[in-house]
């Protein structure tokens, strides 16, 4: 077991890995940035070492700063966390050359994953359906429709250049198609100089449903169920939970089993999240692999009673999986309410400032889990996330009782916050009744 | 509410002394002490810090200097490490010094090694003066921002 840790990350998840650290024994050095200098959550590493400036560029995505900060802090191993370099195969690379454990999957693993193209040529091979689409620009009229009747209407067609929702168009039926590219395309020469236009099966309010995997160096990969994270804003997620409401049985057990398979195939090991979307006829289709742990990581830890941070530092150090699929058997509903430095009432305006005074709720399956505390100054140059209040209990409907009275409980003074956000959304009988899709809240907010 | 501590408890050089006699004779190596809205920590063989939170500076009249150095210090400039590694004092071990207390240098001249991932690199002083004191042993690790020289600019 690594006698010493450096965590690449600050905030609530450089807490999440100190925590596991202290509990087995592992010495940590912590890494910040001159914003993050007075951070409480410092305190308890063994070590902390500045690495830069404010600007994440300059500091928490130093690779040349990180590297040197393990090297000085005797390290056996860094901990990415989840954003900054978590993902950076590259790091991961210099890592091994440097002969300093990763926590996390292989360099060539996170890669082969972190493709998009390779992603789907992966989970063709391991017989995981994807989105249908057209695998390239539409060249003419003829080639769109028929491609369209193959992938099945009706059809999203997007723009290969763009984003923001420019150069999109969706189909209904081959009469429509026409018009619809031509309109796509001349958007999309517009706004981005490059009139290509692919097309894909349009889902109708779908449902985003992950999968967590773990897998460890010696050929087990594990599940450990599903999330469904469909209430967001902006791609952005705000409540997350498990089990997915709504799902069928034989829905969920394909979707797990396809996911193992993936990961399986492309040699992945670790903890990591296969993200599906699922429409409304609950169907699956495969999106991406997010190679890393997540934040909400604790909502399947609650309903499995696995600590996945403890199980990738066990797993990195070379350990073998302790437990088997048979015996990861979920129990009860969590929830989880990403709470973030953001006035709601002024379009999530962002709020950084000093946080005066913290209450944090407590009881019966009641989990928070933040750095902050009262005196911290939220930074502006990171995201907002100020804490992740996460509850279990066994019904869906207890977890949201207590996931209310919790949020209640909750006093942060001094900054604004999503709080009023979560209440509003809890309250919901569209929430109650599990009818969310991913783009419900943006729906509701536009009234 | 019990009475708050008078603000000057903390912060008054007399105090301060006191603790760090109290640390020398019972070997501590660091204290860190808190009373309701003022805080000090002391390490000893290193810095002073004394670290008042907002509510302190806004309650105790004219808010304590956020680190203490004594008010002559002011004018000295510090060279800081630019990086995270290894400082070194000369290119080699049995090389001189690159600089040494009272020398006189100037912004171009290299005034340490930091070595970071087996690369050693020079740093330059990046101010003129007169070197007034080297604040890290040879040898030991840094991190970015970490004070490493004193000047004094005016000599």
């Amino acid at each position: 077991m690594f006698k010493r840790v450096l965590i690449a990350n600050r905030g609530e998840i450089a807490l999440r890995v100190i925590r596991a650290c202290r509990e087995m024994g592992i010495e940590t050095v912590a890494i910040y940035s001159e914003a993050d200098r007075d951070a409480t959550y410092l305190q308890l590493a063994d070590e902390a070492i500045c690495v830069g400036p404010a600007k994440a560029s300059e500091s928490y995505l130093r690779i040349d700063r990180v590297i040197s900060a393990a090297e000085i802090g005797n390290v056996q191993a860094i901990h990415p966390g989840y954003g900054f370099l978590s993902e950076n195969s590259h790091f991961a690379e210099v890592c091994r050359s440097c002969d300093i454990g990763f926590i996390g999957p292989t360099p060539e693993a996170m890669a082969k994953v972190g493709d998009k193209n390779s992603a789907r040529a992966l989970a063709r091979e391991a017989g995981v359906p994807c989105v249908p689409g057209s695998d390239g620009i539409i060249a003419n009229e003829t080639d769109a429709v028929r491609i369209a009747r193959q992938i099945g209407f009706p059809v999203l067609l997007k723009a290969t250049a763009g984003g923001g929702g420019k150069g999109m168009r969706v189909a209904a039926d081959d009469q429509a198609l026409a018009p619809a590219w031509q309109q796509a395309s001349a958007e999309a020469l517009a706004a981005f100089g490059n009139a290509g236009i692919y097309m894909e099966r349009y889902i109708d309010r779908p449902r985003h449903v992950e999968v967590q995997v773990l897998g460890d160096t010696h050929g087990t990969m594990l599940h450990l169920w599903e999330r469904d994270c469909s209430t967001q804003r902006r791609h952005q997620k705000l409540i997350e939970e498990s089990p997915s409401p709504r799902l069928a049985p034989e829905t969920r057990k394909a979707m797990c089993e396809a996911a193992v398979r993936l990961c399986k195939t492309a040699g992945y090991h670790s903890a990591g999240t296969v993200e599906f979307i699922v429409d409304q006829e609950g169907n699956f289709y495969f999106i991406e692999v997010n190679a890393r742990i997540q934040v909400e990581h604790p909502v399947s830890e609650m309903v499995t009673g696995i600590d996945l941070v403890k199980a990738q530092i066990r797993v990195a150090a070379g350990e073998k999986l302790w437990i088997e699929q048979k015996d990861i058997v979920p129990r009860g509903h969590a929830l989880e309410c990403r709470i973030n430095a953001e006035d709601p009432a002024a379009n999530f305006r962002p709020c950084p400032g000093r946080i005066e005074q913290i209450h944090a709720p407590g009881g019966f399956g009641v989990r928070w889990d933040s750095h902050a505390a009262a005196g911290y100054v939220v930074p502006p140059h990171y995201d907002s996330l100020v804490g992740k209040l996460i509850v279990h209990q066994p019904t869906r409907k207890e977890a949201i009782e207590t996931m209310v009275r919790a949020l209640s409980e909750l006093r942060v003074a001094g900054i604004k916050t999503t709080v009023p956000l979560h209440l509003d959304i809890l309250a919901l009988p569209e929430f109650h009744r599990a009818e969310i899709d991913t783009k419900f809240v943006e729906r509701w907010l536009a009234g | 509410m019990s009475a708050a501590p008078k603000p000057d408890d903390f912060f008054n050089t007399k105090q301060i002394r006191r603790l760090i006699a109290l640390m020398e004779k019972h070997d501590l190596a660091e204290i860190d002490l808190k009373n309701a809205d003022q805080r000090v920590r002391i390490k000893r063989g290193g810095e002073v810090v004394v670290a008042p939170t907002a509510q302190a500076a806004r309650t105790a009249g004219p808010a304590p200097a956020a680190a203490a150095p004594p008010p002559a210090d002011s004018k000295m400039v510090i060279i800081t490490s630019p990086m995270v590694g290894t400082f070194y004092r000369a290119s080699g071990p049995e090389s001189a010094a690159f600089i040494k207390v009272g020398d006189r240098i100037g912004p171009e001249k290299t005034v340490c090694i930091i070595e970071a991932m087996k690369v050693f690199n020079e740093i330059p002083a990046g101010v003129s003066g007169q070197v007034v004191a080297v604040l890290v042993e040879n040898g030991h690790p840094v991190e970015f921002g970490q004070p490493l020289i004193k000047v004094d600019p005016e000599k």
